[in-house]
């Protein structure tokens, strides 16, 4: 793949994104209410230049930013309907990291400082996907050797010994899986490790997000066209960055960001809940393209 | 109108818009209790026939309880609970056993769970009648009632219906409420008819050489017993029960409260004020033009006519008629959901659409 | 007389002061009760009792299927304050209610409280009732909690002191109603004497707190559609919650009455669909809305709080206000009172320590046996360690849960309750008691004259709760 590593290292990308959902209900759903976070965020890594939205049965969508301000469409439908398209198209466009590297040898204490605790006081305690235990301190104590010395490599450390010890299978959890369970298993999907580096990070006291969006993977087919998971861990005075456990390195120029928060539970794409029996069948297609 | 006193009047009339669910409760209520009546009256009749006739083999026991279950539906459940449909299973079946919806304790149990639901909304002697009834039931077995004397036992059975139905007319607004009560009473009511002579005539007589024999004239007797029609029947005709009269007074007396026409006659004077509040012209008229041209049907065919074409037939459509216009009601003014929890969180089954 | 063999120990009585006279404002009280003997008195006691059955002023025994009711324990002694001591109380709790209404509105907007480090942000944001869900959210006329119930307490020297605050569902006004009509009737004559504030406008000034506060969009030409929500008649207060919607006028609605429609509430009627304006609700927030909190809620309403955010319905009390009843952040509310309105607190707390501040969990893991120790979030007398009483089993019980869970714990120094004469069947003794009034911040905020006074049954118990054998006075406040 020598064009991928061309475009690693330009200065960012113009790209598409379809993504689309279809639910197949058995029999009629009704007072169906939804939620929606699917546009990508603008910052100074990318910038949303196109964002527009399609459900069918059509309803009309209203929108507010959520704690973490990601933003959140949200529409109900009442009538009885037995399937449910929505379908977002968007154009971002990517920039490179401007702010250099990683600093070197921030520890601990200086988390320790008023003018930047409450960017994360949310990533350092547990959250519902991202339980703790003593046994997932004492693998990241083992791993890490000693006490943190430096939040981003020890991070990264972390973050490796995921991908080292886990297996990429997309059959084995699901949705609701933990990172607990993911880690009795060792088996899962970006969601899972993205869930597990956190729950490592957090338990030595590193700051560290979840992150939605998806990935450009210059393949235009079917394969590996899907959303993706990453995770991101606060720096003191450099800001959040991003660490991808499923392809071990760091989020560049291809990830697109649509929101972050604790965990998975906090920004599921989209969600929600209807009135009905079951659903029979669920289709997801995500189309991202370079624009030339 | 002074300010206070319009403000008055706006709170008076939102305090008493009527809840969908409350009348759903209050109508349920009313039905399973008016079912409960029947079951009682229904059972025990059966009973005392078989007394009459002496010793009964067992093949005779079947056949005489066989269409008294099918009545009702429950054949298939019946036969999963007992091998033999005898007098002791059936009674215990019909009486006791949760597993049939229309047993008796079913159905007071179901009537006493929606008056709990709408407790507040009804009179404490309402409540308190149900609950009794409830506790009475509660409190028997088979062997007690064989015991003890199964007459007098359905007969408290239909004494708590009637209590609670004066009770109800002595206590109860006549509000909204009300209408919802009685429609739902009269509703069962002229079901149930329906049901008790099917089961008679379509079942009861399957030989032409039969009709008008001693037993049928016993059996006769019983229908209208069951119906608590005897004495009033009897002002009528003062000859002997004949088939032809009972059935023509069962079904098109005007004055007899059970009969299936009058019955009709006060559904219909019900829905007339229960559709009269509702500000919803989305509503359609399509059923209750059927029910009203169903009325006027009762009012002009004749027994002979109803024999010629096919009684079952007609009983049959009755049923459909009726159902179709208490479904209608109910979809567009009552809104119950399941009392049962558990099917409540299937129904609702709030599963999650969500994705990675 | 009945008053000959009373013993007010080493308490603060309310009635007597140490020497055995009663104080000034009791003397009505006094006088009139030397006047019954014991049969008469008991007389009184069970015609009020039958009365409370009879009229369904009951709650339920959870786990019954039967639905066993059981009425309130009533005690005939009213329990009486002076209007000296109530102008404090009221100053105070309006206080109170000012800076906790500032607070909840300042941690759901830019929360500058956490900001200043006035409180640990980690606190707020780890309280179980902090809603993220509702930040940003503008609220009509700013107002969070509108009905909040305060429980005070008196030490031994007769200082009020807060105990708690209540600003999700405090319940309870009902009883402070009908305890108040039984009494009239048992005790006509006392009435007359003493000059006591009526209570009755409660409902009436309930249903304008809840009208004042119609949603933003709210354009109809009457007044707007208050309804009060209830999880239902097997819910134990049932009872005051069809008592105060029938006072108030208001329909009662479940769940399942309700449905939303293009971000609009509406309540299903036999005359179709009803638009409702304000929801009076009794029940927590976790199962308002089962499209936003615990999806396996029965008893709310989907798509509820997308209806509060578009401004088209009013929820009272609003979501997110148990924050403030976190017993963690009640240790700040004192701090509260002084950084939003540059205030002293006129009703102190009490005295409390934190067990996630490394100093004070030290000082409680040292005196288990000393303190009180309750956890953040629980209500009704439950999750409380009483240091004191309790065995050694209960105390190494909550050695281990604080220490894995410091953040959920808080200790307090027992304060001895003050106690008041309760008749315990053939005469009056002592009994401890606590005081809940009722506050209502509609246009501005009012503090019901009056309250429940709660009163623990069992002798020297400290536990006035319902639940574990409490039972309550008519609390009077004099008018002069």
């Amino acid at each position: 793949m020598p064009n991928l590593y061309s475009e690693t290292t330009a200065t960012g990308m113009h790209l598409t994104v379809r993504h689309l959902t279809r639910y197949v209900y058995n029999g009629q759903a009704l007072e169906s209410f939804n939620d929606l976070r699917l546009k990508p965020v603008s910052d100074p890594l990318q910038r949303c230049a196109a964002y527009s939205l399609r459900v069918q049965p059509e309803a009309p969508i209203k929108t507010h930013y959520d704690f973490y301000q990601n933003r959140v469409d949200h529409f109900e439908l009442h009538v009885p309907h037995d399937s449910l398209e929505i379908e977002s198209f968007v154009e971002v466009a990517t920039r490179l990291d401007t702010r250099g590297t990683a600093p070197i040898g921030l520890s601990l204490p200086a988390l320790d400082d008023r003018s930047v605790e409450e960017n994360y006081f949310d990533f350092v305690v547990e959250s519902k996907f991202v339980p703790q235990n003593v046994a997932i301190w004492r693998e990241a104590v083992d791993v890490l050797g000693g006490p943190v010395t430096d939040l981003w490599a020890d991070a990264v450390k972390l973050g490796r010994h995921v991908f080292q010890t886990f297996t990429y299978d997309p059959d084995w959890t699901h949705v609701h899986t933990d990172a607990l369970t993911a880690i009795k298993d060792r088996r899962g999907v970006c969601q899972d490790y993205a869930h597990v580096m956190i729950a490592f990070c957090r338990s030595q006291g590193i700051p560290a997000r979840y992150v939605s969006g998806y990935f450009y993977n210059g393949k235009t087919g079917d394969e590996n066209e899907a959303s993706h998971a990453w995770m991101e861990v606060f720096l003191p005075h450099y800001g959040w960055k991003a660490w991808d456990p499923t392809h071990d390195r760091e989020a560049d120029i291809r990830y697109i960001k649509l929101a972050n928060g604790r965990d998975y539970g906090d920004i599921r794409p989209v969600s929600g809940r209807f009135k009905g029996k079951s659903t029979q069948r669920m289709e997801v297609i995500v189309q991202i393209r370079k624009v030339s | 109108m002074s300010t206070n006193a319009r403000e008055e009047v706006a709170r008076h009339k939102q305090a008493n818009v009527m809840l969908s669910r409350v009348a759903g409760s209050l109508y349920w209520m009313s039905r399973y209790l008016e079912r409960a009546e029947n079951q009682a009256r229904l059972i025990d009749v059966n009973l005392q026939i078989l007394l009459d006739f002496g010793h009964v083999g067992a093949e005779t026991l079947k056949a005489h309880w066989l269409p008294v279950l099918r009545s009702s539906g429950d054949e298939e459940q019946f036969f999963k609970l007992y091998e033999t449909a005898d007098n002791e299973s059936a009674t215990d079946f019909l009486t006791f056993r949760l597993e049939n919806p229309n047993s008796l304790i079913s159905c007071i149990s179901n009537a006493r769970e929606n008056a709990r639901q709408v407790r507040d909304q009804i009179s404490s002697e309402m409540w308190e009648v149900l609950n009794d009834a409830y506790h009475f039931i509660q409190g028997a077995d088979a062997k007690k009632i064989w015991n003890e004397g199964a007459s007098a036992f359905y007969d408290q059975i239909k004494r708590y219906s009637h209590l609670f139905q004066g009770i109800t007319v002595s206590t109860f607004s006549r509000v909204e409420g009300f209408e919802f009560i009685q429609f739902g009473k009269y509703l069962e009511r002229a079901d149930q008819i329906t049901r008790l002579l099917d089961i008679k005539y379509h079942i009861l007589l399957p030989k032409a050489s039969d009709v008008g024999g001693a037993v049928d004239t016993a059996q006769w007797h019983a229908v209208l017993r069951s119906a608590s029609a005897v004495e009033a029947y009897r002002r009528y005709y003062v000859a002997d029960i004949l088939f032809k009269k009972v059935v023509e007074f069962l079904l098109f007396d005007e004055s007899f409260p059970r009969s299936l026409k009058f019955c009709c006659v006060q559904m219909e004077d019900f829905i007339e004020l229960i559709t009269d509040t509702s500000v919803e012209s989305s509503i359609s008229t399509e059923p209750r033009k059927r029910f009203e041209a169903f009325l006027s049907r009762l009012s002009k065919v004749t027994v002979d006519e109803l024999f010629n074409s096919g009684m079952h037939q007609f009983l049959d459509t009755a049923q459909v008629e009726i159902a179709a216009i208490g479904a209608h009601l109910y979809t567009n003014f009552m809104y119950h959901p399941p009392v049962d929890i558990q099917a409540e969180i299937r129904f609702q089954q709030q599963q999650e659409q969500q994705q990675q | 007389m009945l008053f000959d063999n009373y013993q007010t120990e080493d308490f603060f009585d309310e009635m007597f002061t140490a020497d055995g006279t009663p104080r000034p404002h009791y003397q009505g009280v006094s006088d009139a009760l030397n006047g019954v003997n014991a049969k008469e008195f008991c007389d009184k006691q069970n015609a009020v009792e039958n009365a409370f059955m009879r009229g369904g002023v009951t709650f339920t025994v959870y786990n019954d299927s039967q639905g066993t009711e059981r009425i309130f324990p009533f005690d005939c002694v009213p329990r009486v304050i002076s209007a000296e001591e109530w102008d404090v109380v009221e100053k105070g709790l309006i206080q109170r209610l000012t800076a906790l209404n500032m607070f909840l509105h300042d941690i759901y907007h830019e929360q500058k409280i956490l900001k200043d480090r006035v409180i640990p942000p980690q606190y707020v944001l780890s309280a179980k009732h902090f809603r993220r869900e509702f930040m940003n959210c503008s609220v009509p006329k700013d107002i969070y909690a509108h009905i909040c119930g305060t429980d005070l307490i008196r030490d031994r020297d007769g200082n009020y002191l807060v105990l708690e605050d209540n600003l999700r569902c405090p319940s309870g006004a009902s009883y402070m109603l009908e305890n108040r009509n039984a009494l009239k009737r048992t005790f006509p004559e006392l009435f007359q004497a003493s000059g006591v504030h009526p209570i009755n406008e409660y409902a009436a000034k309930l249903l304008k707190v809840l009208q004042y506060c119609a949603p933003v969009k709210f354009a109809g030409d009457g007044a707007p559609n208050a309804v009060l929500l209830t999880p239902g008649v097997f819910n134990s207060a049932y009872f005051e919650h069809a008592f105060l919607a029938r006072q108030m006028g208001v329909p009662i609605v479940e769940g399942r009455d309700l449905v939303v429609r293009d971000f609009k509430v509406f309540m299903r009627t036999t005359a179709g669909l009803v638009k409702v304006d304000v929801i009076y609700r009794r029940i927590d927030d976790d199962f308002l809305d089962p499209s936003v909190f615990r999806d396996d809620s029965l008893l709310g309403v989907p798509g509820l709080v997308n209806a509060y955010r578009a401004g088209n319905v009013s929820i009272a009390n609003s979501i997110g206000t148990g924050v403030a009843d976190d017993k963690v952040v009640y240790y700040f509310v004192p701090k509260m009172i002084k950084y939003y309105l540059g205030e002293d607190p006129i009703l102190p707390n009490v005295d409390t320590y934190l067990a996630s501040e490394p100093s004070d969990c030290s000082h409680i893991l040292a005196n288990l046996d000393k303190l009180v120790v309750k956890s953040a979030n629980e209500a009704g007398g439950y999750g409380m360690l009483m240091g004191p009483w309790a065995s050694k089993a209960e105390i190494e019980e909550f050695r281990k849960m604080i220490e894995e869970n410091p953040r959920n714990f808080i200790g307090q120094n027992p304060i001895s309750l003050s106690r008041h004469p309760t008749w315990t069947g053939d005469q009056f003794e002592g009994r401890h008691i606590d005081l809940r009034p009722y506050i209502l911040y509609g246009e501005k905020i009012v503090v019901t004259p009056g309250g429940l006074t709660r009163v623990a049954l069992r002798k020297g118990s400290l536990v006035v709760n319902s639940s574990q054998g409490g039972g309550s006075k008519d609390t009077w406040v004099l008018k002069q």
